[in-house]
């Protein structure tokens, strides 16, 4: 006997915002074209129940001076652009970026410090050699990255790039930066559905509108507590679907930093055979991750590798075909 | 308002609109209407009179309809018999004058009159043409921006518009040092019979320009439209607007620019009507000379117009007055100074917080077996407390024996417009962890019972009586700057002082447990939430009231009240209770709306005072668990202290796996422990009379508060009734035990 099975639906109430990434010369920029993310009306890939208007998308970490620490796996496969952010930046637009997660370190491989002047010439040049959005991230110290973000800001006004990370102890000048030269910011926070909404109210009672503001759930790699991560992820997507005004930011999630900086991906010495090659195992720990935390609501992966990138782009496109 | 000030603004606003429509129409003559005008090197048009009209104004032509909209707000100065509040008619003389003065300046500019000439006064930093004989002009749209950032993170508190002349050079210059050492953007302009601030700065060779924070704008009152202009394009940029919306730009600068006004020298009509022009602002002003005051406040945050003559200013030295000055204009602005330093010579920070200084390696103590030490915070009013001041009053330790004992007592006196008597226990607990954030110094109880022990290495470093002060003054600025403007420390070893002050702190010790007690939930309107914990237990929410602290111990009522002062989008928020749809077991309306909410619909009903029906959640942070044991028609309560096995079969940590998360399970309860001797414990199940096991740990520590909830029970040898785990670890031992000791929980009304 046939039997029709009614497959239940969840009316949600909200939705999440759409953000967008950089500013064409008609608008004020000078990117070749933005980048909108956000505007689900359900949770990840139920295309059955609501509507995902922008395809999740994909941005690859570029850093501003030769990243020494990374993993020789990565500096195998980028080469001699690992030397010069414009290069480097020019070919993840080749290889496939939809926007560029610029990285300003702090200080190079020498431990010579970064200056603002240094930080202002270096987001310059990476605009000028590609025409993708970009999100820039200072070295994470507090103090250091209002320094440094706000000569970026100043250094690219209109550009519509988004400044992180917004963190409780310095988003009021991240913020102020943004409003003044016309960016946007990257509202970080610990792992914590109520910390990122608090951020996400103090954040725009600055007055910097919501669509101007993306959130960082704090990304754990696999095994390094990517549950937490998805847990926290799915309660604000929740939380933001079911109306909360202000748990609906788009989500990036820095993906490459920490699936990289994990023992799998870093150690080819003394581990069990099991585990199998070193490259392998790297790449597949960073397609793991990002997999994973789309499923959970990321808008925005941030990459290292480039066959990751790949492989989670048709992931992707596997997901949001329907 | 003053009727004064009303009237002599009214004619400085009639005069200054005549002399910007002789201007005009001059200008028309001369330059001709399609003749541009323009601030150099900023956006925004004329920025005062785009965001208050929305006119973007690009020609001497474009300047008439900003003459008409002048026209349209002044009015007559008040007569004789008119004794209504002027305040409308004055706020729009204000308006007016800015307006036809920023007018002024756009003529000026158009005939190359701006910046104005100033031989012999050089800049650091300027958007002046050229750095040497210029005044500075607007501040160009660089520099707003680069500023702004500050402004708006904190880093710089706000902007002093400083207009006339002070009393001496000296004064001037102490004037501006006590303002650029707090971090505060000083414009200045105006003059009185000719001479300047500005004059007097060059004379005492003071840099003024962009890189020491001064901005010499013009020695005519007229230039101070620049720092309106300033305000108007920080919330242009900074805040979002557009041009028109006057009532946001406005707000925006009340509530987020810090500025205020220093009226210098005698104060003519043209300063008051361009001192009403910032008021409505939110701009206060500060004179320092008589004249009359505005002190109700409402369009500014506090006083609108403060005199403070000069010569009235305690203090024998300018430098002196100059502080105080500063410091009356901080206040009255409500500028909130930030310390992030505790300047102790020995290392700071929680993680010394469990340190303890054992007797060999003590150099000192305070309190304990050999003295006396008490520790007592009071509220007073704003004028009674000098902002930073230490005092060590009587003897410090050096003559006592090493490891010997001398009487302490730590007096704080703090004074903020957001402060409240109800905080004061709240912030005299912190105490405790303030100054044992040092390392090398031990601090153990509160109040009357304190017990202080410096260790041999840190008086080695240098630490001293007074570093106890420096520590409660930069703990309470950090950490209670949003409930606190001024703090001051008195640190009394002097023993008839202390002995005088120890009577008062009990006094006021006894003073708080007696409003403690009568604090009832019927009493307040609002409880308050704490979601602090929903990191780990993401639908729970705790529900705290006066009678019911929260289930952790760490937050009752009070806290939370304060806690939402300081953070007020943090984890503790008001709940207005609403209406009562049981008074009995302590169900309301809008407390169950918030925590449905709050849990994110897991929760649609909450008791305040029931365990068997719809009993709030927990976390996982109680201080005791309760659980129903059904044979004895009561409950149990195991403290987190008791590792023993209860009459329910499960110790308490197995117990805590079953209480906690967020699940809503009748018959278990996570509580604080003082929740038991509260009035309203359990009461829809019959209160503390149906307790019939309980960890001994409680007995004994709780053992004065618990005999006097029984006599309120009505049975004053109730404890001594309820079983422990001394005597019962099964509830077959509890029923025996109970049957003997005779306890009334057996004859009450079945619980199931």
């Amino acid at each position: 006997m046939p039997v029709t099975v009614e497959i239940p639906k969840e009316r949600w109430t909200g939705s999440i915002r759409e953000v967008t990434l950089g500013a064409t010369a008609e608008q004020g920029g000078t990117r070749a074209k933005t980048v909108t993310v956000g505007g689900e009306t359900t949770l990840p890939f139920l295309h059955f129940e609501g509507e995902m208007p922008h395809t999740p998308i994909v941005g690859i970490e570029v850093q501003d001076s030769y990243p020494a620490d990374w993993s020789p796996v990565l500096l195998a496969a980028w080469g001699d652009v690992l030397n010069d952010p414009a290069a480097w930046a020019k070919k993840a637009e080749e290889i496939g970026a939809d926007v560029i997660m610029l990285k300003v370190r702090g200080a190079d491989a020498d431990g010579n410090a970064t200056s603002p002047e240094q930080a202002a010439a270096v987001i310059q040049s990476v605009l000028q050699a590609t025409g993708l959005p970009i999100i820039v991230r200072g070295p994470g110290q507090a103090e250091l990255d209002n320094k440094l973000l706000v000569a970026v800001a100043e250094a690219a006004p209109g550009e519509r790039l988004a400044l992180g990370l917004c963190e409780d102890k310095n988003y009021r000048t991240i913020v102020a930066a943004a409003l003044a030269h016309d960016h946007l910011v990257v509202a970080s926070s610990p792992i914590d559905v109520n910390l990122a909404k608090q951020l996400n109210i103090l954040i725009s009672d600055m007055r910097l509108p919501l669509e101007r503001v993306l959130m960082d759930p704090t990304t754990g790699a696999l095994g390094y507590g990517i549950e937490y991560s998805y847990s926290v992820m799915e309660r604000l997507r929740v939380a933001a679907l079911t109306g909360d005004g202000m748990t609906q930011q788009p989500m990036v999630c820095f993906v490459g930093e920490e699936s990289w900086r994990q023992k799998e991906s870093r150690t080819a010495e003394g581990v069990p055979a099991e585990w199998g090659d070193i490259e392998k195992r790297g790449i597949t720990w960073e397609i793991a991750t990002a997999t994973a935390l789309l499923e959970s609501g990321a808008d925005i992966v941030v990459l290292r590798h480039p066959e990751t990138v790949d492989v989670v782009h048709e992931t992707i496109s596997k997901l949001m075909a329907h | 308002m003053s009727r004064y000030i009303a009237t002599r603004a009214l004619r400085g606003a009639n005069l200054i609109v005549k002399e910007f429509d002789a201007q005009l129409q001059k200008a028309l003559a001369e330059l001709g209407p399609d003749k541009e005008v323009q601030f150099t090197n900023t956006a925004y048009y004329l920025p005062t009179i785009l965001g208050y009209t929305g006119m973007s104004v690009e020609t001497i032509g474009g300047l008439k309809p900003v003459l008409d909209h002048c026209r349209g707000l002044l009015h007559s100065p008040p007569e004789n018999r008119t004794w209504l509040p002027y305040l409308g008619e004055t706020l729009d003389a204000g308006v007016a004058t800015l307006l036809a003065e920023e007018g002024i300046m756009a003529i000026r500019f158009a005939n190359g009159q701006e910046p104005q000439r100033m031989p012999g006064l050089e800049l650091t930093g300027t958007s002046a043409p050229s750095d040497t004989g210029y005044m500075n002009g607007p501040i160009d749209d660089i520099q707003l921006r680069s500023w702004g950032i500050q402004l708006v993170d904190g880093r710089m508190p706000g902007f002093a518009a400083i207009i006339g002349k002070a009393k001496t050079n000296e004064a001037a210059v102490e004037i501006v040092r006590q303002l650029q050492r707090r971090n505060i953007l000083i414009f200045l302009s105006g003059n009185v019979n000719g001479r300047s601030i500005i004059h007097q700065l060059m004379e005492e060779g003071v840099e003024m320009g962009y890189d020491t924070y001064i901005v010499p704008f013009g020695l005519d009152t007229i230039s101070t439209v620049y720092p309106m202009g300033f305000a108007t394009r920080s919330a242009l940029t900074f805040g979002g607007m557009k041009g028109g919306q006057t009532r946001e730009i406005l707000l925006y600068n009340k509530y987020r620019v810090f500025a205020f006004a220093l009226a210098l020298g005698e104060v003519d009509d043209l300063k008051y009507a361009t001192a009403a022009g910032a008021i409505t602002y939110g701009f206060p002003v500060i004179a320092d000379t008589v004249i009359p005051e505005i002190r109700p406040t409402g369009i500014t945050q506090y006083e609108h117009v403060i005199s403070m003559p000069w010569d009235d200013i305690e203090g024998q030295t300018d430098a002196e007055k100059a502080a105080r000055f500063v410091q009356q204009a901080i206040e009255v602005r409500g500028v909130k100074i930030k310390i992030t330093e505790v300047p102790v010579p020995v290392p700071y920070g929680s993680a010394f917080e469990g340190e303890r200084v054992r007797k060999a390696d003590m150099r000192v103590e305070f309190g304990g077996k050999y003295s006396r030490c008490f520790e007592y915070l009071r509220m007073v009013g704003l004028d009674d407390v000098e902002d930073h001041k230490i005092e060590v009053i009587g003897p410090g330790f050096e003559d006592v024996e090493e490891g010997g004992a001398i009487d302490l007592g730590i007096l704080v006196e703090v004074a903020g417009r957001k402060m409240q008597e109800d905080f004061e226990p709240v912030l005299e607990r912190q105490i405790h962890y303030f100054i044992n954030g040092a390392s090398g110094i031990q601090h153990i109880g509160q109040r009357d019972i304190a017990w202080i022990r410096i260790s041999k290495g840190a008086t080695d470093k240098g630490f001293d009586l007074k570093h106890f002060g420096e520590i409660l003054y930069a703990r309470f600025h950090g950490d209670f700057g949003a409930i606190v403007d001024k703090v001051q420390v008195k640190l009394i070893t002097e023993p008839e002082l202390h002995a005088e002050w120890l009577e008062k702190a009990r006094t006021a010790f006894d003073y708080r447990n007696q409003r403690l007690a009568e604090m009832t939930d019927e009493a307040v309107g609002e409880f308050y939430s704490c979601t602090l914990c929903q990191s780990f237990a993401p639908d729970h929410i705790c529900v705290v009231s006066p009678e019911r602290l929260g289930l952790c111990g760490a937050y009752n009522w009070l806290d939370c009240k304060a806690s939402f002062q300081i953070n007020p989008t943090g984890p503790n928020q008001p709940i207005p209770k609403g209406n009562a749809i049981d008074a009995w077991t302590g169900v309301f309306d809008n407390v169950n709306e918030f925590v449905q909410q709050g849990s994110h619909g897991a929760v649609d009903t909450v008791t305040m005072y029931s365990i068997m029906e719809y009993p709030m959640t927990s976390c996982g942070c109680f201080e005791c668990i309760m659980m129903i044991l059904p044979m004895c028609n009561g409950f149990m309560i195991v403290s987190r202290e008791d590792p023993s096995m209860t009459p329910a079969g499960m110790t308490f940590s197995t117990l805590a796996g079953m209480a906690g998360g967020g699940l809503q399970t009748p018959g278990v309860l996570g509580i604080g422990k003082y929740f038991i001797i509260s009035n309203k414990f359990i009461r829809a199940d019959g209160g503390l009379k149906r307790i019939v096991w309980m960890s001994s740990f409680l007995k004994e520590t709780m053992a004065e508060e618990l005999k006097e909830a029984a006599i309120r029970a009505g049975d004053p040898d109730l404890i001594d009734k309820i079983a422990d785990e001394r005597v019962a670890t099964t509830e077959d031992e509890v029923l025996a035990f109970l049957e003997e000791s005779g306890h009334p929980a057996l004859t009450m009304e079945p619980l199931m």
